[in-house]
């Protein structure tokens, strides 16, 4: 188990995450000894097992650690008090939950429902994403389905612009435009209303978390199809490990933490 | 109960009724489906739909916002936020990782199942249950006998839009649990 240390204001490494309930054991993780670089932009040097294993879908990693850290990771402005914002990615950082063996045996899920039965965490992710956008000109975010609704409307509210649903297939009524992408076996889809966006809007895209990057990749095109800037997307937790930053077509990507 | 009865809201109801759409033929010929997603694209109506709700629900105590899958995702984590209350998003089969506990229901044709975390509710707290749209009430029973079964009190459901000819409000009244909506919506034959 590794104990809490604190490397600099935006790194923080945390015991394996707590569980709502009894029943499903968890092997102690171990973590290498060394220390982690000071943004998660810079590559690891650790000796987890980036098995391939990102079966089917968004979320999934097989990485021998789940250490979750604290990472508002941008090339972007500092954040304006290092010391409160730690107090509040830590807590989130705390709030989430890892689940084994979900959807299937070996595969580690991060739940961030439980995040959501907290509410200052929850309003401390939302407050965070609020100071970031709001004074950069956005006109849209557009979440995706299901847990994208979740994060996404507040934030939208917050800083005064639409709320766009992306959708999976035949949700949507209405006349729609659609994006497929590449999951590992066979393809999904994406769906966006016709004239929910306008040329020239600045959109933000929300997820909860970002894996390999398919789906936010797929929604990145269907705003630009239709002639809106992506300003950036945001998620609250990244899998560094899937490289999904480096597929978002050369856009920025925000995240709270990073595991 | 219905918004805009004597509580100084008719101008902010007027401005998010104008908003919604009605998609024929969706998701089958002959239905008129009712899409909020118009409002979700105009933020003052967006905003005012929240307020409403929270202004309501703020003096109530209410601990938990239970949302159901996948609009009332769309509102629940914005009131829950506000009034300072847990938000529990109650979704369709095998899409909540972990111990859940499920409510099968009834449809037109066939069941369907809503799912909820284990854990995530505990006894004594009181509940809100939001969605979209009221119909027949079918799915806002099977998330209150959710909340039940883990011993909250649910206190109200609240939707923005309820569609009265399909009786949901008299489906909860039989559940004793009363309903609060924004907007009724009531088809009238063309002449």
């Amino acid at each position: 188990m590794m104990t809490l240390k604190t490397f600099n204001s935006d790194v923080v490494i945390l015991k394996p995450q707590r569980f709502l309930h009894s029943g499903n054991f968890v092997n102690p993780l171990k973590s290498p000894a060394h220390s982690f670089p000071s943004t998660c932009k810079k590559k690891q040097s650790i000796s987890a097992s980036t098995a391939p294993g990102a079966t089917g879908g968004r979320r999934y990693h097989t990485a021998a650690r789940t250490d979750l850290r604290p990472c508002c990771s941008s090339h972007m402005d500092a954040p304006v008090s290092d010391g409160i914002k730690d107090d509040r990615i830590h807590r989130i950082t705390s709030a989430i939950r890892v689940i084994p063996d979900f959807p299937k045996p070996g595969i580690l899920f991060q739940d961030i429902t439980t995040l959501l039965l907290d509410p200052v965490a929850f309003k401390d992710t939302i407050d965070l994403f609020v100071e970031r956008y709001k004074d950069k000109g956005i006109t849209v975010v557009a979440g995706v389905e299901a847990r994208g609704f979740i994060f996404g409307p507040p934030i939208a509210l917050a800083i005064g612009a639409k709320f766009v649903p992306m959708r999976k297939p035949n949700k949507l009524p209405g006349a729609v435009i659609s994006e497929e992408y590449s999951l590992e076996y066979g393809t999904d889809k994406i769906e966006m209303h016709v004239g929910a966006v306008e040329p020239g809007d600045r959109a933000l895209v929300i997820d909860d978390l970002i894996a390999t990057g398919g789906t936010l990749c797929a929604a990145i095109s269907l705003l630009e199809r239709v002639g809106a800037h992506v300003v950036e997307c945001a998620c609250v937790i990244e899998l560094p490990e899937l490289k999904g930053r480096d597929r978002l077509g050369g856009k920025p990507l925000f995240v709270l933490v990073s595991s | 109960m219905s918004a805009g009865e004597n509580d100084g809201s008719a101008d902010r109801i007027n401005g998010i009724k104008s908003t919604l759409r009605v998609v024929p033929d969706f998701p089958k010929p002959g239905i008129l489906f009712l899409d909020i997603t118009t409002l979700l694209l105009d933020p003052k109506a967006f905003k005012d739909t929240i307020d409403l709700f929270v202004e309501r629900y703020k003096q109530k105590d209410i601990s938990v916002v239970a949302g159901i899958e996948a609009r009332g995702f769309m509102f629940g984590p914005a009131i829950a936020l506000a009034i300072g209350a847990k938000f529990v998003p109650l979704r369709k089969p095998k899409k909540l990782p972990g111990e859940v506990i499920s409510e099968k229901y009834v449809l037109e044709y066939g069941t369907d199942c809503l799912e909820m975390h284990v854990g995530a509710v505990e006894p004594g707290e009181r509940a809100l249950v939001i969605d979209d749209l009221v119909a027949t009430g079918g799915t806002l029973c099977a998330a209150m006998n959710l909340l039940e079964r883990a011993g909250a009190v649910v206190v109200e459901c609240a939707c923005v839009i309820e569609v009265p000819d399909l009786k949901g409000r008299e489906r909860l009244r039989l559940h004793g649990k009363p309903l609060y909506v924004l907007i009724e919506s009531r088809f009238e034959p063309t002449s």
